[in-house]
């Protein structure tokens, strides 16, 4: 299916460069037209990627509307996109969260408007193409793409310490990429093709040892990403220096790229080492659940709290990829888009107080439901949403997650059980220390409830809460087969054994 | 592509046009009076450009003429073409470095064609002597290139510094080369590989170690890197790109003619000599380049590294490796000729800045120039899509094809450790600001030349990042010879 003239894939992945451009066409005197610009492509895009659904098999496990061109002939390296319920559902989560993020930028960015847009447009295109390329090394490419807009973001509009929490994820991940680059050269030499389609047919071609060291590799990267306990020393850092919107892509899209990456990379291409290091993943993934929800009771600042519940909550997706079953899988891949819906409000709605009082220091409210009914509505909402509460969408994930973690092991299971209670912990305390008893701090007495273009960005994430919480099956379908097709590569024998 | 005998001196042709103009710059410089300084220049110049015309209008032979001494393969031409590319991009900013600082540089432009004649007629060279000849043409005046400004301590120190240890190195590589004549009973590279690889093997190998002692000089390859911080820091800027980069690229080629036909026999032992020069030349250049407050010394051990890089794929030297190296050349040339461009960029009261913070807030002074350094910089670095990440891929598949894994996680730990540096530049750029009329430039604005060499060479280290089949495929018929 072509869009102007454009395969859709295509299309899709490069809409917010063409966007990109236009912003920096106009002149930076311009404020509005730019602003308008940019929120109208980030809209577009966000239309495009809904046009994809149309084209979509949900019956289907396979990649989908490929493309596929030469690119670099002497190396053998391809220009190869596809699409499958997993890549469909990420592309979704992206384009809604950089559309809202964009949207919410309206008032909260000042100065130097044009290369805010740029490089947020700019990070919309390698967030895409991550999801997208089934060409290792393009992968690789849009992969590294992500690191340049989102280093500025932090850095040019973040808050006192950006440019410390800038260079800091800068290095951090590039770290890890370049850990990930030689692991991709290693098998690129054992498969003689960067072709991911490829490399799934061919089976088990790489010996069992590489495969290890392979794997090793592949886990600095996406691990940092991720990020997994002992790696996480750059998340609290970078989210609380980014402005709203780098904190909400970032929780919301970037965190789930390494999870992706170890799903669609290290399982399936190296099983048999994604087996062997399963327990050792699971125990790193428990730590992150408990040590993450542990540190987030003792913030101050309301930030850096939902931050490090974000190393909980991803120590949840993460446990239920290495637990390989396609039960706790499916929720791990769902749990990877409520996380991004719910977190990523949740920086919006601290967002929305920041714009309003400077401050992020939870002493410094109280009893703000008085005053903002509507905000405190969306913001309860959300709240549930993190914890799991049963009607809502983080339920479903956690559930699935735990259900299938549970015939593999019990403790595990309860291990992380410990992890949802604490996150009702933390999420409700924050609630009732911000939103419930008397107004304390006079700044208080006058804040303004959500206007209309912010209740706007919450719509839709409130939708899908819901949607998503009640009625999950569409959402399933789409990712059944493709999930269901990845296990049964790395863990064929759970689908011999008798029930 | 054969070329029928007796066809006279075409294959030397871009060599004898340059030499043409290096007297013809010369003798304006000399009749031309103040307004002639910028006249050499501009004959210099067009001198490059005629050259770079001529050779690609040159036919590949891999037939060796002039009685055995010269050579123009398709590999020859291919490097020729990158040390001109090196020499033109040179000549643009030595335009707006000698605008700025006064000076003689008529002279400068003159020895910098003659400089390019040696590396071209070493790269060209098919028998030791005219290796030896070759680069002796480019080492001297290159000598008085890094002492050019003797009258500032620091361009003096730099060419007596470059003079000594270039001369040890030179008579090092000679003894080499008279060993492999010893050796070999011939000067000629074809007949002498056959004869040394019948030679008693540790003879050999002192022979090489000596040669290699030589050409790692000339390329600043750890450890026999000890001057180039210092020449490139106390030499004109212009002439710091051009010394940085140029002779790389002959140094490159001529190693690769040693390793391949004078040595063949002994490639496990120069392989891993190559690793671990590799390795060393990486790791001490990038380090080094961490702690470094002047901005132009901290490109000097960034172009170390750099090098350090090119040794990996020399060191898993194959068909992948060649393309790596040959690509990396290029892609080395245009980002380290623009960082060092950087510098010129912004002048006050005659002077440049060398500091890193003085360039900040450059993205408000000019955005077009601080997207073209952070294109450079990303290059540089080694983050796609750019040509540096490119090659640096290339290089990295190369050495993981001969199982060297570890050289290749080493040149990519390396790429991450150079971000800490290259992205302080990128800080004071974009992150912190300055008062207007302390921003770089200050009141006397910001190069246009320069400002155009940075876009320039941010596109094309794009391009080439996105597709690096345009090089790449002149590169692999340099490989193929067709």
């Amino acid at each position: 299916m072509n869009v102007l003239g454009l395969p859709i894939l295509t299309f899709i992945t490069f809409l917010p460069v063409a966007g990109m451009l236009v912003v920096l066409a106009l002149p930076g005197s311009r404020a509005r037209a730019i602003k308008i610009a940019a929120n109208v492509f980030a809209g577009l895009e966000f239309a495009a990627t809904l046009l994809l659904l149309t084209r979509f098999d949900a019956a289907s496990g396979e990649m989908q509307l490929v493309e596929r061109l030469p690119w670099i002939k002497s190396l053998g390296a391809q220009y190869l996109l596809g699409v499958d319920g997993i890549s469909l559902l990420l592309v979704l989560l992206t384009s809604l969260l950089t559309f809202v993020a964009t949207l919410s930028s309206w008032n909260a960015v000042k100065g130097r408007l044009k290369e805010y847009y740029v490089f947020l447009l700019l990070l919309e295109t390698g967030m895409i193409g991550v999801f997208l390329a089934l060409d290792l090394l393009l992968f690789y490419v849009f992969w590294e793409v992500v690191l340049v807009p989102m280093y500025f973001l932090i850095g040019v509009w973040g808050g006192e310490r950006r440019l410390y929490a800038a260079i800091k994820f800068f290095l951090y991940t590039l770290f890890g990429s370049v850990a990930m680059l030689i692991g991709i050269l290693v098998l690129r030499g054992q498969h003689q093709t960067f072709d991911w389609t490829a490399m799934v047919a061919a089976g088990s071609v790489v010996p069992a040892a590489l495969q290890g060291w392979i794997f090793l590799a592949f886990f600095l990267g996406f691990a940092i990403k991720v990020p997994m306990f002992p790696f996480h020393t750059w998340l609290p850092d970078a989210h609380v220096e980014a402005p709203t919107a780098g904190s909400v892509i970032l929780a919301g899209v970037l965190l789930k790229m390494g999870a992706y990456g170890f799903l669609r990379f290290s399982l399936p291409l190296l099983p048999e080492a994604a087996r062997r290091y399963a327990p050792a993943m699971a125990v790193l993934a428990l730590v992150s659940i408990v040590y993450g929800a542990l540190v987030s009771l003792m913030q101050k600042d309301m930030k850096k709290l939902i931050a490090y519940s974000s190393v909980s909550h991803m120590g949840f997706v993460m446990l239920g990829l290495f637990a390989l079953t396609p039960m706790a899988a499916k929720g791990a891949v769902l749990q990877m888009i409520n996380h991004g819906l719910s977190t990523g409000a949740l920086f919006l709605i601290v967002g929305v107080l920041y714009e309003r009082r400077h401050t992020r220091l939870i002493a410094e409210f109280g009893g703000l439901s008085a005053r903002m009914p509507v905000y405190a509505a969306v913001f309860l909402v959300m709240t549930m949403s993190s914890i799991g509460l049963p009607g809502l969408n983080g339920f479903i994930g956690e559930f699935m997650i735990l259900l299938g973690t549970f015939p593999v092991s019990w403790l595990w299971t309860a291990i992380a059980a410990t992890g949802i209670v604490l996150g009702a912990g933390y999420m409700l305390w924050l609630y009732q220390r911000v939103m419930f008893g008397k107004i304390v701090h006079p700044a208080n007495e006058s804040l303004k409830d959500l206007t209309v273009r912010e209740f706007a960005t919450f719509l839709p994430l409130l939708v899908l809460v819901f949607w998503i919480g009640l009625f999950p099956r569409p959402f399933l379908d789409v990712i059944d087969k493709p999930v269901e097709k990845i296990i049964r590569i790395v863990n064929p024998s759970h689908f011999e054994a008798p029930r | 592509m054969t070329v029928p005998a007796g066809y006279g001196l075409r294959p030397l042709a871009p060599e004898l046009v340059l030499l043409g103009a290096a007297v013809a710059a010369l003798f304006v410089h000399l009749f031309a009076g103040r307004r002639g300084r910028r006249a050499a220049g501009y004959v210099a110049l067009a001198g490059t450009g005629a050259a770079g015309l001529v050779l690609a209008l040159t036919p590949a032979s891999s037939e060796a003429l002039f009685g055995g001494h010269f050579i123009a393969d398709p590999f020859a031409l291919y490097v020729k073409a990158a040390i001109l590319l090196a020499g033109a991009l040179a000549l643009v900013l030595a335009f707006r470095f000698f605008d700025i600082e006064g000076g003689e540089p008529g002279e400068a432009y003159t020895l910098m064609l003659l400089v390019t004649v040696g590396m071209m007629a070493a790269v060209s060279a098919a028998d030791v002597v005219t290796t030896y000849v070759g680069f002796e043409l480019f080492a001297i005046p290159s000598y008085v290139l890094a002492g050019i400004f003797k009258k500032e301590r620091r361009s003096a120190e730099a060419g007596i510094k470059y003079f000594f240890l270039g001369t040890l190195s030179s008579a090092i590589m000679l003894l080499g080369l008279a060993l492999v004549f010893g050796l070999a009973g011939t000067t000629s590279y074809a007949a002498a590989g056959p004869a040394l690889a019948g030679a008693p093997s540790r003879a050999v190998v002192v022979a090489m170690a000596l040669v290699f002692a030589g050409l790692f000089f000339k390329a600043a390859f750890v450890p026999f890197h000890m001057w180039a911080p210092d020449v490139y820091e106390g030499a004109p800027t212009p002439l710091a790109v051009f010394l940085s980069t140029a002779p790389k690229a002959a140094v490159v080629a001529v190693l690769v003619r040693a390793m391949t036909a004078l040595f063949g026999a002994e490639s496990a032992a120069w392989s891993l000599v190559l690793q671990a020069a590799a390795v060393a030349t990486m790791f001490w250049g990038n380090l080094a380049a961490l702690t470094q407050k002047s901005l132009k010394r901290m490109l000097g051990y960034s172009a170390i590294a750099q090098a350090g890089y090119i040794a990996i794929g020399l060191a898993a030297w194959g068909d992948t490796a060649r393309m790596a190296v040959l690509y990396y050349i290029v892609a080395y040339i245009v980002m380290n000729a623009a960082a060092f461009g950087l510098i010129l960029l912004a002048a006050r009261g005659g002077r440049f800045d060398e500091t890193i913070d003085g360039l900040r807030g450059l993205v408000r002074r000019s955005p077009v120039a601080a997207a073209g350094v952070l294109v450079v910089l990303l290059s540089l670095t080694g983050i796609p899509p750019t040509a540096g990440f490119m090659g640096k891929y290339f290089l990295f598949t190369a050495a993981v094809e001969k199982g060297m894994v570890l050289l290749a996680a080493a040149g990519a730990l390396n790429s991450a450790i150079s971000l800490f540096y290259y992205f302080r530049i990128g800080k004071a750029i974009f992150l912190e600001d300055a008062a207007p009329e302390a921003g770089p430039g200050g009141p006397e604005g910001l190069s246009r030349t320069v400002t155009a060499v940075l876009a320039v060479s941010a596109a094309a280290l794009l391009l080439l990042g996105l597709l690096p089949g345009l090089l790449t495929a002149p590169a692999v018929r340099a490989v193929l010879g067709g």
